[in-house]
């Protein structure tokens, strides 16, 4: 939990606040970045640029509570840029293994997790065919838990928009575990 | 999604369950750190500069030596307009302007008459002068009649020498009548 209190002090410009700050930011700031991206090195170039825009304008936040909404929404955009880097370098999986891997880790139980080597591959697997738009909001509202509400104010887009593409995300999500596994 | 797709719901149980791990926030921190310094770094090299460039127009003695400057460059440019204006006006009043009439010759015809009665030595009075290009001709014409009189008279006289010394005598005569009076 970020301390509103520790916002305000690097808001005033308290540098050596701001590393606290960046110690508690990180982890979920990271976490989305990973989840969209699907790649470990780019989600922390995401996490480092997203940190450094934080202490640039900070000031300009309205208050402290918006901190974590405005956060999420400073890595979606980032993301948003890795995505558009990827598409002209895109990485290939390979399928079968990445299928093969999820139908042994649902076996084994939920209790064991995965590594992220794997998480990305699974997330990179079944998501390939989807719009960043549809990738986005599936990430944060299937994996990281939020509303409608809070992925509309994220994102930027409308809530019958965000309805939409989630359902989108999550037929196709669906329609392709049907197939495979 | 649909309700009863539960290997969907396992394998997004599995997903929501493996959060991305961080292994460390040091190195993002520490690439933060460098980030915000080298951004600060750059800003405040620029203002050196500018301040190397532009600085000296801060000094007192320096400001008050280009203000004088200015206005007397402005001082100049007025006293330079008013000078043109006036030698502008000076030449606006030697113009003649030439009317044109019809059955008159055309204009390089009596540009050259106009050329031949200059070249006789007469000159044109400073004030303006408004004459058509028919009068200008007949002025001409005259004065070319009037010059080659002139010549028949001289030749006739230097041919005959008793006429010659009859208007030699005739006009000391009237140059004594002159002195008298």
């Amino acid at each position: 939990m970020i301390d509103i209190q520790l916002i305000e002090e690097c808001r005033g410009g308290n540098f050596s606040n701001f590393r606290k700050l960046i110690e508690l930011t990180s982890p979920f700031a990271y976490s989305v970045a990973f989840r969209i991206l699907s790649n470990e090195d780019q989600a922390k170039d995401v996490v480092q640029e997203t940190m450094v825009t934080i202490w640039q304008k900070l000031k300009k936040i309205k208050s402290a509570e918006v901190y974590k909404t405005w956060t999420y929404r400073i890595v979606v955009n980032k993301c948003y840029d890795q995505m558009r880097k990827k598409k002209r370098n895109p990485e290939f999986v390979t399928d079968e293994q990445t299928w093969e891997l999820i139908s042994n880790r649902i076996s084994v139980g939920p209790s064991a997790a995965l590594e992220n080597s794997e998480i990305s591959k699974i997330i990179g697997l079944l998501t390939e065919r989807l719009s960043y738009k549809q990738k986005t909001v599936f990430v944060l509202s299937d994996l990281e838990g939020m509303s409608n509400d809070e992925i509309s104010e994220i994102t930027g887009i409308s809530k019958s928009a965000v309805k939409a593409n989630l359902y989108h995300a999550r037929k196709s999500i669906s329609e392709k575990v049907e197939k495979y596994l | 999604m649909e309700p009863g797709n539960e290997k969907y719901n396992k394998v997004l149980d599995l997903l929501r369950k493996s959060k991305p791990d961080l292994d460390s926030t040091d190195d993002i921190k520490r690439e933060v750190i460098k980030r915000i310094e080298r951004v600060n770094h750059s800003r405040l090299s620029l203002s050196d500069l500018v301040d190397f460039l532009f600085g000296w127009v801060y000094i007192q003695w320096v400001r008050r030596s280009l203000i004088t400057a200015s206005i007397a460059l402005v001082l100049v440019f007025i006293y330079q307009q008013s000078v043109i204006l006036k030698r502008i006006d000076y030449l606006s009043r030697q113009t003649i302007v030439t009317e044109r009439e019809n059955g008159s010759a055309p204009a390089d015809e009596v540009e050259k008459m106009f050329m031949v009665y200059r070249n006789s030595g007469r000159r044109f009075p400073t004030k303006n002068i408004t004459i058509s290009e028919k009068q200008m001709k007949e002025l001409i014409e005259s004065v070319n009649e009037l010059q080659l009189k002139y010549k028949d008279l001289e030749n006739l006289i230097q041919e005959d020498p008793e006429l010659k010394k009859m208007i030699e005598k005739k006009l000391i005569e009237n140059n004594r009548t002159k002195n008298n009076l």
